[in-house]
């Protein structure tokens, strides 16, 4: 009897779970299924564009489709209850063995501070997956930066903000950057931009090389604030020597000035006729505020459930969280079992162990005629796969601009012309 | 020829490599693939060829699962004389210390006496070649030197 098994999430947790699955046991039947006509998750739409070599892992990913007969099934909404979609999780595992939830984390952790939803404050989530055209940004209003912007937060996930704002037009050869987003970013001139984070440096949650590279732009001045703040002044510490390495950089002429500033909170934004014009933040002991004018400013303060899924109560009455069980036949992978944190060598361990545990329990299970994806089949005709995946993916390499690698299909509605016409025609 | 394929990994990429190499010459040879993060440097079999293959993280550091070993290596004073040994790495060339994680893991196989068998060549993910379109030349290279030493030998 083969097993049928729906992993839910085409990102990297989804993708290393198949294929530590395969490893424990070859026999099982996976489908990968994603709420988006194409797969990859983050890899495609939160990685940045101009990190080609991180998003290569995606050719680890293409083989799971290409040789190792999992299957993926895209444009397919998994909801639960009334949050609208095109199948609920229920339906979904009276057709499968085994369900797992490895849809992320994808919506903004907000910072519950006045002014946080004037025009012109926006999200790193929202903001990235606009720089990575993801469908879903077709009806996102993004501000448009200004002279002067403000970065709240100090992961990995700020610094690509950072760079990408900070980086000129024609710095982006061999990514898949769109021009038009390179060419407004361009457009604002960007002359000030102010860093703020909570920790002290020396503490700060970025990497140290993800510091390093924001300085190989030319033309960029930096003030780092706050250096010598609690014990974390040390030289050797190479969070703050990256950063004093940056303090050396003496462009010919500064086109942008980038200050960094350790161990404050944001406040409030404030604002004119609904418009973003001052960050104010404060000292953790409230000792000393400042005033920030901005015109543009990100939040990247980490994410959280967009709440479709029910997640909260999944994970409350987990069965065994740790190992990824939630209830019988049903698991969790990656952010969406562990939260937003982690990398994405940190999810393929985390699949690794969740592989392990559905082997074991797929060993214990009763037999069954659950139907699998012929059950989605029969049911839906809007259903995408690989073979359209590689239609649009060839699409967009071709169709790309010089020194460019692709050029992203922003649409829905231009994957699915894609993706499910060419079917037809070629019938 | 008996081989020995090491690998050390944080994302997969080099496992992978590994496992297209078993694909590609496991009929020819006898090929044993293991992860590095269960190999102890004092239990390596002096007397068979051995491949690294090692990606680069952080500043040029080793990846995740190669750190133990190459911990426990640098910290002994492990005698791996008579052992010869090939290493490929997998790389980024956006990185300033690109490939430094194999390189490291191939100056601390020398220091400890053992015998590096021709180049160590990098696959950049920055470039279009695959890893296996590298590696497969390059292993097949390394084997046919290595048997000619043990000929001679
Ligand atoms: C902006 C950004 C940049 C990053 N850069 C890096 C980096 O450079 N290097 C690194 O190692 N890590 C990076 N990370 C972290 C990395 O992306 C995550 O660790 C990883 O993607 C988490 O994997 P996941 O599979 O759990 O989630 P995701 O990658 O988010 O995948 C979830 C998938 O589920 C799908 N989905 C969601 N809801 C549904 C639904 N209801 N029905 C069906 N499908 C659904 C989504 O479309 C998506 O494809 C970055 C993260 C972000 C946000
Ligand atoms: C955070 C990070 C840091 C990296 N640092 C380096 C580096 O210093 N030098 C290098 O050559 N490659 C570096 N790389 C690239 C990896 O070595 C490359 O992607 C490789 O293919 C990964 O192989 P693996 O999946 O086996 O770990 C880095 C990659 C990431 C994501």
């Amino acid at each position: 009897m083969t097993r049928k098994i729906a992993i839910i999430g085409a990102g990297p947790s989804g993708c290393y779970l198949a294929q530590a699955l395969l490893k424990q046991d070859a026999t099982v039947e996976i489908d990968i299924i994603d709420r988006l006509p194409v797969p990859f998750g983050l890899v495609r739409y939160g990685v940045a564009p101009d990190h080609q070599g991180t998003k290569a892992v995606s050719r680890q990913f293409a083989r799971l489709f290409e040789r190792q007969g999992v299957n993926f099934i895209g444009n397919l909404d998994i909801c639960t209850g009334a949050h609208g979609g095109d199948i609920s999780l229920d339906e979904l595992r009276a057709i499968y063995d085994v369900v797992v939830l490895a849809t992320g984390l994808s919506s903004d952790r907000k910072l519950g501070i006045a002014g946080e939803y004037l025009q012109g404050v926006v999200g790193s989530g929202v903001l990235t997956r606009a720089w990575n055209d993801h469908p879903d940004s077709e009806k996102a209003e993004l501000p448009v930066p200004g002279k002067q912007l403000a970065i709240i937060g100090n992961g990995n996930v700020a610094m690509d903000v950072l760079r990408i704002l900070s980086k000129q037009d024609h710095e982006y050869d061999g990514s898949d950057f769109g021009s038009h987003h390179a060419e407004s970013i361009a457009a604002a001139k960007v002359e000030r931009i102010e860093v703020i984070g909570r920790s002290p440096a020396g503490i700060a949650k970025f990497d140290p090389v993800m510091v390093k590279e924001i300085g190989k732009s030319a033309g960029l001045k930096f003030e780092i604030h706050d250096l010598d703040l609690g014990d974390a002044s040390d030289a050797e510490n190479p969070k703050i020597a990256a950063l004093n390495g940056l303090a050396e950089i003496e462009p010919d002429e500064t086109r942008c000035t980038i200050s960094f500033r350790f161990g404050w909170s944001p406040v409030s934004f404030v604002g004119t006729d609904g418009n973003l014009t001052a960050l104010h933040i404060a000292r953790a002991d409230g000792s000393e505020t400042l005033e920030l004018p901005c015109d543009m400013a990100v939040t990247a303060v980490g994410f959280s459930d967009d709440q479709r899924l029910g997640r909260m109560d999944l994970i409350d009455s987990a069965a065994d969280l740790g190992n990824g069980r939630l209830d019988d036949g049903l698991y969790a992978a990656g952010w969406f079992r562990r939260g937003p944190q982690g990398t994405i060598p940190d999810n393929r361990s985390d699949s690794q162990v969740v592989a392990a545990a559905i082997a074991q329990d797929l060993a214990n299970m009763p037999e069954s005629n659950a139907p699998g994806r012929e059950g989605l089949f029969a049911r839906f005709d809007h259903l995408t796969d690989y073979a359209a995946w590689q239609r649009i993916d060839e699409h967009e390499r071709a169709s790309c601009a010089e020194g460019r690698l692709r050029n992203k299909l922003r649409t829905r509605r231009d994957m699915l012309k894609l993706a499910l016409n060419v079917t037809e025609t070629t019938q | 020829m008996k081989i020995n394929i090491l690998y050390g990994t944080e994302t997969g990429n080099s496992e992978m490599l590994c496992e297209d190499l078993e694909s590609e010459f496991g009929d020819d040879h006898e090929l044993e693939i293991m992860n590095l993060a269960e190999v102890d440097p004092a239990d390596l079999d002096l007397s068979v060829f051995h491949v690294f293959v090692s990606s680069s993280y952080g500043d040029g550091e080793l990846p995740a699962s190669a750190k133990p070993f190459a911990e426990k290596l640098d910290n002994s004073d492990t005698d791996l004389a008579g052992l010869s040994f090939a290493i490929f790495g997998l790389g980024d060339s956006d990185y300033e210390t690109f490939g430094q994680g194999s390189e490291q893991l191939a100056d601390m196989l020398v220091k400890h006496n053992a015998q590096q068998v021709g180049p160590r060549v990098i696959h950049d993910a920055q470039g279009d070649d695959l890893a296996e379109d590298v590696a497969f030349p390059w292993f097949a290279e390394r084997v046919a030197e290595a048997e000619a030493m043990s000929d001679a030998a």
